[in-house]
């Protein structure tokens, strides 16, 4: 009997190891757990710098950040991770979130209310359409370092070659037939292969509807009807939304923008004249060009001038057991320089007044001028916020990149809104609790 | 000898060594089969306030209802045919007709095809769900012949006494340890139209006859190119058990027909073939079934698209389940999923299993 026995403890002492290593660890300071979306290489070694500075800067609480893979602009890896989390009751403290995933997550009850955790200066001082997107229901949920920016990338002297004019902000910005215009004197000048980089090696994502649903509104349309949050019909599959998207994939049937590019250079390359730019390109496209380089306006799409808006945001979770650890390091990463010490990375546009008035860049006359012009004058919008963003979002995604390979458009449009329609209906027009 | 009754302590012996296996069994596929069961007859939603509730066979029905109706030209008050611009006859909207008609509320057009003047017109309830069924089949059909053929011919030449064979199976076998994941991410790269290696190779081939085929953005070629991927990950594995086939073959036999006066390829329809059965039937059924569950290099490569020619069965559960939330839905994909598994499985024994008895 003296074998069994010993056989029971070789198989049970590892389980009882394992669950005592998994226990927690009792160190001085409470950790709090935060995810990151793992974004460019540059962007999670700042972050990382920044918890570091936050864990020396005091000794009641101390950090650790686990890197989740998928996020970015691709798309679902990091949700995944998230969704199954949320089930699972498995949320860290704190996790960032794409803009407007936060709003299924709020309404599903998996966000804390940082409406009275904020202090009202705080309020005061963030970006107006940093508060307009953490909000959902007049509540606020998530605060943003940054807000992005989404504008045209181009070269001085390729456009002056080919003849286009250079706007100078969002006043003179390029109406629609200028744009088609200037796509089709970059294309026939050859200075480059392509005359506009849509950055299609994302794949079927979150970009497509971040960069392209702009163009839908500027036509007019709609990605949801917007009075009754209820259905997509008539709106998505309107004319004006088949007219947006019509235009979309002349782009690519004309040969103007590249279906498939290898990789995010074809800017940089020399292949695509211009490039629809997020913030997080500016920088590889400055250290390329230098002063060459020039930010554009979004172009008037017919109804008016329309340009993405929203990113990553800090959220903490409700089954949090840290409010006040988590608070404490919301509180360090949102100083103006904290701030700053990410957006100089990244290059997107700093949340706060008091941040933004501390850098040249997106001055009048700064290299980044025209994003935060952007964001002032109205010309971003926000992506909608519903509890049934992310139906919408893969229901247009999916269309546009099937439209972008040669799809039907209305019959792409058409199956976008039954699947939209279908996952509203089926979650009883998500009411409120 | 009386039948063994086990000993006390052998029982318990017994139990022990069978605990973490039966656990792992228990918790990993008995629970998640069950759960899953009783999740499809509900509405049941991933992260959601919203009570779970019982919808009895909603969710298969709305899978599986088909409908066909009959499309003609549109006429005008005379009865004449409406023509667009091209004198082409011109049709309603099958949008509207399914508006329109409470009974044919909840469905959309699959596909169409054409009949004397009209088409007719296949409706579904959901035509996502019923192309990712369609594509499965077809990948399952290609992959199985193909795969274990190419598995079979690479098994026969590793198997020459030729110099370096080992370096040969091992390369052979070596994607077969890549995940999958990486696999799908370097095919991205070599088949780009532009700069990869696979135009770049076909165009050199035929002296620049074949040029920048769209592999991935094309609902032509990306399910080709789906097979190519699927088939070079995982040939290698079939090749090692065909090989270990082959290998119990005794040599005699070879020897015997060779006296005989038999070439290459009568020893092989004679002696290889007819001896491999057993490990071929193994091949066959656990290619198949390995075939439909299909996933990682679609979510990958191309997320199903264009136009829903690559989703698969398996990606439609993913894609339903986690990105949409729907997990009651998405768990009735799954026992429908199951079904068809099984049945074709139980059909592929039966044939194979029969056709060994008649010898």
């Amino acid at each position: 009997m003296r074998h069994s026995r010993v056989l029971f403890l070789t198989l049970i002492l590892p389980l009882v190891l394992s669950v005592v290593a998994c226990g927690p660890a009792k160190s001085a300071n409470t950790a709090v757990t935060l995810w990151f979306h793992g974004g460019t290489a540059e962007e999670t070694a700042a972050m990382k710098a920044q918890i570091a500075r936050f864990n020396a800067s005091q000794k009641k609480f101390k950090v650790a950040m686990t890197e989740i893979p998928g996020g970015a602009v691709a798309g679902s890896g990091y949700n995944d991770s998230v969704n199954a989390a949320a089930v699972a009751g498995k949320l860290p403290d704190i996790l960032d979130l794409d803009g407007p995933n936060l709003y299924n997550y709020a309404w599903a009850g998996f966000l804390k209310d940082l409406t009275n955790v904020a202090s009202a200066d705080l309020k005061a001082d963030l970006l107006p359409s940093l508060i307009e997107q953490g909000m959902y229901k007049g509540k606020l949920y998530a605060i943003g370092q940054y807000d992005s920016g989404l504008a045209l990338a181009g070269r001085k002297s390729m456009l002056q070659k080919a003849g286009v004019r250079i706007p100078t902000g969002v006043k003179d910005a390029w109406t629609m037939a200028e744009f088609k215009g200037a796509l089709a004197k970059l294309k026939a000048s050859h200075q480059a292969e392509y005359a506009i980089d849509l950055k299609m090696n994302y794949g079927a994502g979150e970009w497509l509807t971040y960069a392209f649903s702009p163009i839908v509104w500027g036509f007019g349309g709609d990605l949801i009807n917007r009075t009754t949050w209820a259905t997509a019909d008539g709106v998505l599959n309107g004319p004006e939304a088949v007219a947006a998207m019509k235009f979309f994939q002349s782009m690519f049937t004309q040969k103007l923008a590249n279906l498939t590019p290898a990789d995010d250079n074809d800017f940089v390359n020399g292949k695509a004249a211009l490039g629809f730019c997020g913030h997080w390109m500016t920088t590889p496209y400055y250290k390329a060009f230098g002063d060459d380089f020039v930010l554009l306006p979004m172009p008037n799409w017919g109804k008016k001038a329309v340009t993405g808006m929203g990113s990553w945001a800090w959220a903490i979770s409700s089954q949090t057991k840290n409010p006040d650890g988590a608070w404490a390091f919301f509180q360090f990463m949102l100083q103006p320089d904290e701030i700053l010490a990410i957006t100089n990375i990244n290059g997107a546009v700093p949340g706060r007044i008091s941040a933004l008035d501390k850098t040249d860049l997106y001055k009048e006359g700064g290299r980044l001028a025209v994003f935060a012009e952007q964001l002032k004058s109205g010309v971003a919008v926000a992506r909608p916020a519903t509890p049934a963003y992310p139906a919408v979002t893969s229901a247009f995604y999916t269309a546009a990149d099937s439209i972008a390979k040669g799809g039907d458009v209305k019959a792409e449009l058409d199956k976008a809104v039954d699947k939209i329609d279908k996952d509203i209906k089926s979650n009883n027009g998500y009411p409120e609790k | 000898m009386k039948k063994t009754s086990l000993k006390r302590h052998e029982r318990y012996w017994a139990l022990a060594m069978g605990l973490p296996g039966m656990t792992v069994l228990i918790v990993f596929v008995a629970v998640p089969l069950i759960l899953g069961l009783g999740w499809s007859f509900t509405n049941k939603r991933l992260i959601s306030p919203l009570p779970t509730r019982w919808i009895g066979g909603a969710n298969y029905a709305s899978l599986l209802s088909l409908r066909t109706i009959h499309l003609e030209p549109m006429r005008n008050a005379q009865g004449a045919v409406l023509v667009d611009e091209n004198g082409a006859p011109q049709y309603a909207a099958v949008r509207e007709i399914t508006k329109s008609d409470p009974s044919l509320q909840d469905f959309s057009e699959w596909f169409r095809v054409k009949r004397g003047r009209g088409y007719v017109v296949w409706l579904a309830k959901d035509p996502s769900f019923m192309n990712a069924l369609v594509n499965t089949i077809r990948f399952v059909l290609v992959i199985v012949p193909c795969q274990g053929g190419l598995a079979l011919l690479l098994a026969l030449l590793v198997n020459q006494r030729i110099r370096g064979k080992n370096a040969f199976r091992t390369i052979f076998f070596a994607p077969v340890v890549t995940s999958m994941a990486v696999v799908a991410v370097v095919w991205i790269f070599l088949l780009n139209p532009e700069q990869g290696i696979v135009n770049s190779f076909l165009s050199w081939m035929t002296g620049g006859g074949l040029q920048k085929i769209p592999w991935l953005p094309d609902r032509r070629y990306a399910p080709v190119a789906i097979y190519i991927v699927s088939i070079w990950q995982s040939a290698g594995f079939q090749m090692l058990i065909f090989l270990a086939g082959l290998q119990s073959i005794p040599e005699q036999l070879y020897e015997s027909v060779r006296i005989d006066g038999a070439g290459p390829w009568q020893s092989f329809a004679s002696i290889t073939f007819p001896l491999l059965r057993n490990t071929t039937i193994f091949v066959v059924i656990s290619t198949t079934i390995l075939a439909f569950r299909v996933f990682t290099q679609i979510d990958i490569m191309t997320k199903g698209g264009p136009q829903e020619s690559t989703s698969s069965l398996i990606y439609y559960v993913v894609q339903q389940g986690f990105r949409q939330q729907h997990i009651g839905y998405a768990s009735a994909v799954t026992v429908v999923f199951f079904l068809f598994v099984l049945l074709v499985s139980g059909i592929q024994k039966g044939l194979l299993k029969s056709s060994s008895e008649v010898e």
